[in-house]
């Protein structure tokens, strides 16, 4: 695997915050087609790491590079096309267009990247069948369920076929039978090569999905695990204790 | 639990040899627990000798003796079902204890032993999840209520690892600022 993400250092202090960095000396590296959790407590940093990596922010102090550029050198101008292009994300809010069908909310990335309509439509088109939701192409989305909005939001997030996808808590605002769709949905991304980084505080939901997870304590890495495939026959891990009644 | 009552539980739906009873509640567990046959059978032993059950019919195949419930069993077993669980909350785990000693001692490795204890109930929430969402696909919605409680329990205990080494933290904190 190629190193996609390598953060050195990092260091972030908002304003009038210095005795309290928001991260402090963050040293991180994510290769493509990882699927890494970054899970910590409210205030741990790791909105704030998701943000930089992101290029909404930049860095006080340290290096974050990704795919070989490093973007605290990079220009507004270049940042923001590295968002559009390069990076997709999904927060906790869908944050579809109302007035848009479907369809037509995953082809505007598409279409802002600079693709005709026609290409942007066959693209949206291909994608949402890819993903299950090709039925729902012409439907607003003030008629899905939450869950089937957060798919579409993933599907809008993924048409520019980013390098990074970044998720920002995306099932909080869920039921657990809708989140897990969406992270299913997210676990087939990454099987198809897709970087994926997920911020959550859950960590039932890092655990079950990702394929690493790294904990932020205080805006430091306090561990990074790659977790081991599932085995274990069900003795090995729970016991219901039978005993003998007394006497 | 004690498995008196399993027994009279499986008898309720209908009567049982001793091997059936044991591969019977094995399924019931979903493979959480082996039991083991001499247990079945001396409890069975009990079971009839308190009235709760009777043998069926003659020894069968091997001596073989099938069992069935009695009133007096359905009596113990239905107050047993409606019976709330009030013995103290069990927590065998050494790691409560391996705490307790390590902050008295002063070279107590705490730190690491939180580290490590909080990756193995990581690893263990997303082996009871795929379980969990296995007994699910397959239909063993009895056994997904299982695996909940047990990834439920997990979290308790990952929370708490959190929390003890939060509470670590804050300690020296406090003895840094004080020097």
């Amino acid at each position: 695997m190629t190193r996609l993400i390598e953060l050195t250092q990092v260091q972030k202090v908002y304003d009038g915050g210095a005795e309290h960095p928001a991260l402090d000396g963050v040293t991180l590296g994510v290769d493509r087609g990882e699927f890494v959790a970054v899970m910590g407590p409210s205030g741990s940093g790791k909105s704030t790491l998701l943000n930089l990596i992101a290029g909404l922010d930049r860095p006080t102090e340290g290096r974050i590079v990704v795919e070989g550029w490093d973007l605290g050198h990079a220009g507004e101008a270049e940042l923001a096309r590295y968002r559009r292009d390069r990076v997709g994300f999904v927060f906790q809010f869908f944050n579809l267009l109302g007035s848009l069908t479907v369809l037509e909310n995953v082809m505007v990335p598409a279409v802002l990247a600079g693709h005709s309509r026609a290409a942007a439509r066959r693209r949206a088109e291909d994608l949402l069948e890819r993903l299950g939701i090709g039925s729902q192409a012409g439907r607003y989305p003030a008629r899905l369920s939450g869950g089937q909005q957060q798919r579409v939001a993933v599907a809008r997030a993924v048409v520019n076929q980013p390098l990074l996808l970044l998720t920002d808590e995306p099932t909080g605002a869920l039921d657990s039978r809708s989140g897990a769709e969406v992270m299913e949905m997210l676990v087939e991304l990454n099987r198809g090569g897709q970087t994926v980084l997920l911020v959550t505080h859950d960590p039932k939901l890092a655990a079950r999905y990702a394929r690493r997870v790294v904990s932020l304590v205080d805006g430091r890495v306090a561990d990074d695990l790659v977790m081991q495939p599932a085995a274990a026959s069900p003795g090995k891990l729970i016991r219901v204790r039978v005993q003998e009644a007394a006497q | 639990m004690s498995l008196k009552y399993g027994i009279l539980g499986l008898l309720a739906e209908r009567p049982l040899h001793g091997y059936e009873v044991k591969n019977r509640f094995e399924s019931l567990l979903g493979g959480s627990w082996e039991v083991n046959f001499g247990q079945v059978y001396t409890t069975l032993q009990r079971l009839e000798r308190d009235q709760m059950v009777e043998a069926v019919g003659r020894r069968g195949d091997r001596g073989k003796q099938a069992y069935r419930l009695t009133d007096v069993g359905r009596e113990a077993l239905e107050e047993w079902l409606t019976r709330p669980e009030s013995e103290p909350q069990q927590l065998r785990e050494e790691i409560y204890v391996k705490l307790l000693l390590s902050t008295r001692l002063a070279n107590g490795r705490l730190d690491e032993l939180l580290a490590a204890q909080r990756r193995v109930y990581l690893q263990r929430l997303k082996d009871l999840s795929e379980l969990e969402e296995r007994a699910r696909r397959d239909g063993r919605d009895d056994l997904v209520l299982l695996f909940m409680g047990g990834i439920l329990h997990t979290e308790a205990d990952l929370k708490w690892t959190e929390a003890c080494a939060d509470e670590m933290r804050q300690i020296k904190r406090k003895g840094r600022e004080r020097l």
